[in-house]
């Protein structure tokens, strides 16, 4: 049995030959300008390159240690204080080693590596963080293979100084941001979490194509304040946000996280484990009563086995709703550390996390690589315009309006946004053909991913013909009839890819 | 009822003011009695969203009063006072067309269906234009006259909450800066409380969900250092709603110890209506020290001229001086009253400068905006960004005004009491400077009416009147000018016809975008306005009805201690001793009056204090 995961692979390599085949034609052009040459060379290296997300949100809403489940590794620092404050770049890499680049640019100078009871610690050397333009962590790790990770200093901390950073990496004010997507981390809606939202949503040129940002509901079990049903509170209120006006507009999905639990889930260890179990063994009173509060489990007397520092850093690893689903768990029959483990992170949400950034960042990788690069190249045209230019703007423009992805893309946002006005059924239905629940065939026709091909082609040709109908039909409205081909052109697309 | 030992010398200087026939004096001790009986003193509890307010309100009552939900979020202030028995009304207040207060409606509901009207998801946008809910409950805690007052979570001053809380603070007693122990302060935060500072000196900190994070200690000092490091240092409570609770229901004592709920309360009733309290007493001290003074003259001046008639004339013209000096004190030539209106004018001209000085950068940084972008993509946007400018500006306009008006005040009361002080020269009578005393304690009282922050949810709306922030702001949301885009190819790079159209069109969105703009900035400026004038006028009313009252108090009691002193000069010899007699036992029971007044002002700080074991009573 054939596959049907082909789907627009084929178009995608082709979007990516004429992307790169573009970027060196206009690196010819340039080699007159050094600085514009350059700027395209690098972006050429670039488009091969690792996919680039940026982690951004708010102070302590928990970037660092969402970063650190995704790695699997406690790598990037925490701290109950505030603690990221440069730009971090965390990429794989053969060895291990840290480079500091300046502002100012000049060569990048090499930092020791400690490691800091699990993190790593990153000594300046003396260098104040004012001096500092980012640092970048090359660390073996096979999370990172795909993706490249950006850590970033809150975008509202008290130092301004230091907010401006992630302000100037993640929306800089005349220039493509560095990041191909961002996963922008919040404890709940705020109006400054709105805002900045906004101020990266796309400018300027690109503004008609999709913003590539996903929305992270973080801490998730401090929403609930600790309860044991916190988890299942917030992927509430996270499918609540999901429907908000306001947030569709901004990003493209809402996910609810525990990052304190998914990383510890991920690192957990064997004496851990140990602990928990010894934890459990408390009749039921004693152990509510220790689970109180947080001072009371770190200090009370207990007959557990446990000794305060112990319970203190249990307490530091888990937070105390961790701690409270561990013991849960074991109590209720839970004997194998492993499994324990699978499912403290599935709770968590990382499952979840892992699989939106799959669909939405990983399989569109190309097209938002592209994007990138398109940019950039878009940058150069209007900066340094010249007559030898003319031929790569058409064919920029060509790209852009010709390529079916962003064709894609462009209805998909303008279907969230509510700028393209289609009945609430049809718009669920499109949004699902072009790609919004993800690339794959089965996932764009809503189908089993075990389905028959007869029967995706069935299905295929029901929504082609129904789309058909919609283009067709006089009393359609322009932009309904509009939407309507390129729905119809996805169609055609699954139909290509199916196996005769 | 609170200060009962005020109260009862109040009823006392009533007798005596209906016996020696003074209703004028009865009708300012009137209005004294009427504060005693409703003491009111209001704690504002603020904070940013989801940071445990309503729980703290909660716990602190020991009832589920205010809704609590990981969803939910308060939209409509809540006061919770005292009641003999528990219940639940919504109180919307109005204006009629021409700006004339209405009496409020109220409406009962049961206790729980209270979310539904006070929070974000059952009453979204407050578009059941609730002024206010306010819950009764049996509580120890209230009975001293504790009001505890629930807001909605601050978004940042430029928020139409932020705006609206603020006008609250300057008829706050004390207000409470609420915030969690999962991290420390946010430049928001200490960007409100150093403006809550400026209108409500009694700040302090609490510091929630302290159970939940180990790290609280830590928290606790990091906020500290933010606070000191821009010269501030009020009163931190770190607590746990959730352990008080468990430890109410358990009547388990070290949890409530460990719950950090018992410094808070006794803060609450010692620092803050203690405080209250004792400011109630000397205002309650002061007036009786006024009032005696004033029925004592003529029988103090009758006894100068019974026991020594030789002195009598000399006296008799002193008095008429003295009266005229009074007299002249009513007059528009005052030096007060000059100060009044003088101020009252050049201080209407300044707020109003400063409203359209601000609402002018506004305006231009607007258009600047609008000419970055389309407005068909940005208008959400921009009107979100645009109303947060217009309530910054607002609420910082309005800060500025009523630390302006309470100077006003201050000066007025000074040139008042700079000639007034001295007016009744021979009469050795205790408290000679009544009227200056304490200055800022007199003031607020009577200021009540005024609309230094007005009636409180009126207030607590809006600042100036409860229909600025609150209301108009929405406005410019339902603009709706902009032609939905068409959708299709060639949107990005488009071929060049089209181009040019979407340019001609984008042209003319964004001239209406700023035609807009620029009107509603107009319909604000106007509004506003005229809020800042009425509220200037009824200050200027009362501060001239209550200073020209006292002067002609005074002059009454001096005509009538001239009267007496030529009555005296009249008397027969014989009668003369009896007539002594009498005057002097008159003289002492005013003097025991004003004995107890005296004492009453120094029995505040001996107030006896609650136990901690009164902080588990308390939530009974």
């Amino acid at each position: 049995m054939t596959s049907m995961t082909g789907g627009h692979a084929v178009s995608g390599a082709t979007l990516g030959a004429a992307v790169r085949n573009l970027l060196s034609r206009a690196i010819e052009t340039y080699s007159d300008s050094p600085q514009a040459a350059g700027w395209l060379r690098m972006h050429l290296t670039r488009f091969d390159e690792p996919l680039r997300v940026a982690i951004a949100g708010k102070v302590k809403a928990g970037k660092s240690t969402l970063l650190n489940a995704l790695v699997g590794e406690e790598i990037a620092p925490t701290d109950a204080g505030e603690c990221t404050r440069v730009v971090t770049w965390y990429q794989d890499a053969p060895s291990p080693k840290v480079l500091m680049y300046s502002k100012g640019g000049g060569a990048p100078r090499q930092l020791s590596i400690h490691r800091n009871d699990g993190a790593l610690a990153f000594d300046l050397g003396g260098t104040p963080t004012e001096r500092v333009d980012r640092l970048v962590v090359d660390w073996p790790s096979q999370s990172l293979r795909g993706t490249t990770l950006i850590d970033t200093p809150g975008i509202d901390s008290l130092s301004t100084d230091v907010s401006a950073r992630s302000h100037q990496f993640l929306a800089p004010e005349d220039e493509p941001t560095a990041a191909d997507a961002v996963v922008y981390l919040m404890r709940h809606l705020h109006s400054g979490d709105v805002r900045f939202l906004e101020s990266f949503h796309d400018q300027g040129v690109a503004r008609a194509t999709a913003v590539n940002t996903i929305a992270v509901l973080s801490r998730a079990d401090e929403i609930g304040v600790g309860r044991l049903d916190a988890l299942m509170s917030a992927k509430r209120i996270a499918s609540r946000y999901r429907s908000d006006d306001k947030l569709r507009d901004l990003c493209q999905t809402v996910v609810a996280v525990a990052g304190l639990l998914a990383q510890t889930g991920r690192t957990l260890r064997q004496a851990e484990f140990a602990a928990l179990t010894e934890l459990s063994t408390l009749p039921r009173d004693d152990m509510d009563a220790l689970l109180l509060s947080a001072d009371r489990f770190v200090k009370s007397e207990t007959t557990a086995n446990l000794s305060t520092e112990a319970r203190g850093s249990l307490l530091e690893r888990f937070g105390l709703f961790g701690v409270r689903l561990g013991v849960t768990m074991i109590r209720q029959g839970m004997a194998d550390p492993t499994k324990l483990s699978t499912e403290l992170v599935r709770r968590s949400g990382l499952d979840d996390l892992r699989e939106v950034l799959n669909i939405q960042f990983t399989e569109r990788r190309d097209l938002l690589k592209a994007r990138s690069a398109l940019l950039a190249l878009d940058l150069v045209l209007r900066r340094e315009p010249k007559p030898a230019s003319q031929p790569l703007a058409i064919e920029l423009e060509r790209i852009m309006s010709g390529a079916h992805e962003f064709a894609e893309l462009r209805l998909l946002t303008a279907l969230r946004s509510g700028a393209v006005k289609v009945p609430e059924d049809a718009r669920v239905e499109a949004e699902r053909l072009l790609g919004g629940d993800g690339g794959a065939t089965p996932a764009r026709l809503g189908l089993d991913p075990m389905a028959d091909p007869r029967e995706a082609r069935a299905a295929a040709m029901d929504a082609l013909g129904r789309w058909r109908r919609r283009a067709e039909n006089p009393l359609s409205s322009r932009a309904l009839a509009d939407a309507a081909r390129v729905v119809m052109r996805s169609c055609e697309g699954i139909l290509a890819a199916l196996p005769r | 009822m609170a200060l009962p030992d005020a109260v009862a010398l109040v009823d006392l200087a009533l007798k005596a003011t209906s016996a020696y026939g003074r209703p004028d004096l009865g009708r300012r001790l009137q209005a004294t009695r009427g504060r005693l009986s409703d003491p009111n003193v209001r704690v504002l509890i603020v904070g940013e969203f989801k940071q445990g307010k309503s729980q703290l309100v909660n716990a602190l009552v020991n009832a589920p009063v205010c809704p609590v939900d990981d969803d939910i979020a308060t939209a409509v202030p809540t006061v919770v006072r005292y009641a003999e028995t528990a219940s639940v009304t919504l109180v919307k207040e109005s204006e009629s067309d021409s700006g004339e207060p209405l009496p409020a409606q109220r409406s009962e509901v049961p206790i729980d269906q209270l979310a539904q009207y006070v929070s974000e998801a059952g009453n979204p946008g407050n578009r059941r234009q609730l002024s206010y809910a306010e819950v009764g409950l049996p509580r120890r805690l209230l009975e001293g006259g504790l009001v505890l007052v629930d807001t909605p979570g601050v978004g940042g001053l430029g928020s139409s909450h932020g705006a609206a809380t603020m006008g609250a603070l300057p008829r706050a007693d004390a207000v409470l800066l609420v915030s969690d122990a999962a991290q420390e302060y946010t430049a928001p935060e200490l960007e409100f409380l150093a403006a809550a500072r400026q209108l409500c000196p009694n700040v302090a900190c609490v510091i929630t969900k302290t159970d939940l994070y180990p790290h609280w200690r830590k928290i606790v000092d990091l906020d500290q250092g933010h606070l000191r490091a821009v010269g501030d240092s009020p009163r931190m409570f770190p607590v746990s709603s959730t352990l008080r609770l468990h430890a109410l229901r358990t009547e388990d004592t070290s949890l409530m110890d460990e719950s950090g709920y018992v410094e808070l309360i006794h803060y609450l009733q010692r620092d803050v209506l203690g405080h209250a309290d004792d400011l109630d007493r000397r205002s309650v001290s002061q007036d009786i020290l006024a009032v005696s003074e004033q029925l004592a003259a003529s029988m103090q001046s009758e006894l100068i001229a019974q026991e020594d008639p030789e002195k009598a004339t000399a006296l008799i013209e002193q008095l008429k001086v003295a009266k005229q000096k009074a007299d002249d004190l009513r007059q528009r030539s005052a030096r007060w009253q000059q100060t009044l209106s003088d101020g009252v004018q050049d201080l209407t001209s300044d707020i109003e400068y400063d409203l359209r000085d601000r609402l002018r950068t506004v305006s231009r940084e607007a258009e600047h905006v609008i000419d970055q972008s389309d407005p068909k993509d940005t208008w959400d946007q921009f009107v979100s960004w645009f109303e947060g400018q217009i309530s910054q500006s607002v609420s910082q306009n309005f800060v500025w005004a009523i630390q302006r008006a309470q100077y006003l005040a201050g000066q007025v009361a000074e040139h008042f009491s700079e000639n007034g002080a001295a007016l009744l020269p021979e009469l050795n009578y205790g408290q000679k400077d009544f009227q200056s005393g304490d200055l800022r304690h007199m003031e607020k009282p009577e200021l009540e009416t005024v609309g230094i922050g007005s009636k409180l949810f009126t207030g607590v709306r809006g600042g100036y009147s409860g229909f600025v922030m609150g209301g108009m702001a929405m406005g410019l949301a339902g603009v709706s000018m902009l032609n939905p885009l068409s959708a299709g190819a060639g949107l990005l790079f488009g071929g060049k016809t089209l181009h040019d159209e979407l340019k001609r069109n984008k042209q003319r969105r964004q001239a209406d975008a700023k035609q807009a703009m620029r009107r509603h900035i107009d319909d604000t400026t106007f509004q506003v306005g005229k809020d800042i004038r009425d509220m200037l006028r009824t200050l200027q009313r009362t501060l001239r009805d209550h200073f020209s009252g006292v002067a002609e108090e005074m002059s009454t009691s001096l005509a009538d201690a001239v009267m007496s002193a030529q009555k005296a000069v009249q008397t027969v010899e014989g009668g003369r001793a009896t007539r002594i007699k009498d005057l002097r036992a008159e003289l002492d029971r005013i003097e025991n009056m004003a004995q107890r007044a005296r004492a009453l002002d120094g029995a505040g700080s001996q107030a006896a204090f609650s136990s901690g074991a009164a902080a588990l009573g308390a939530g009974r």
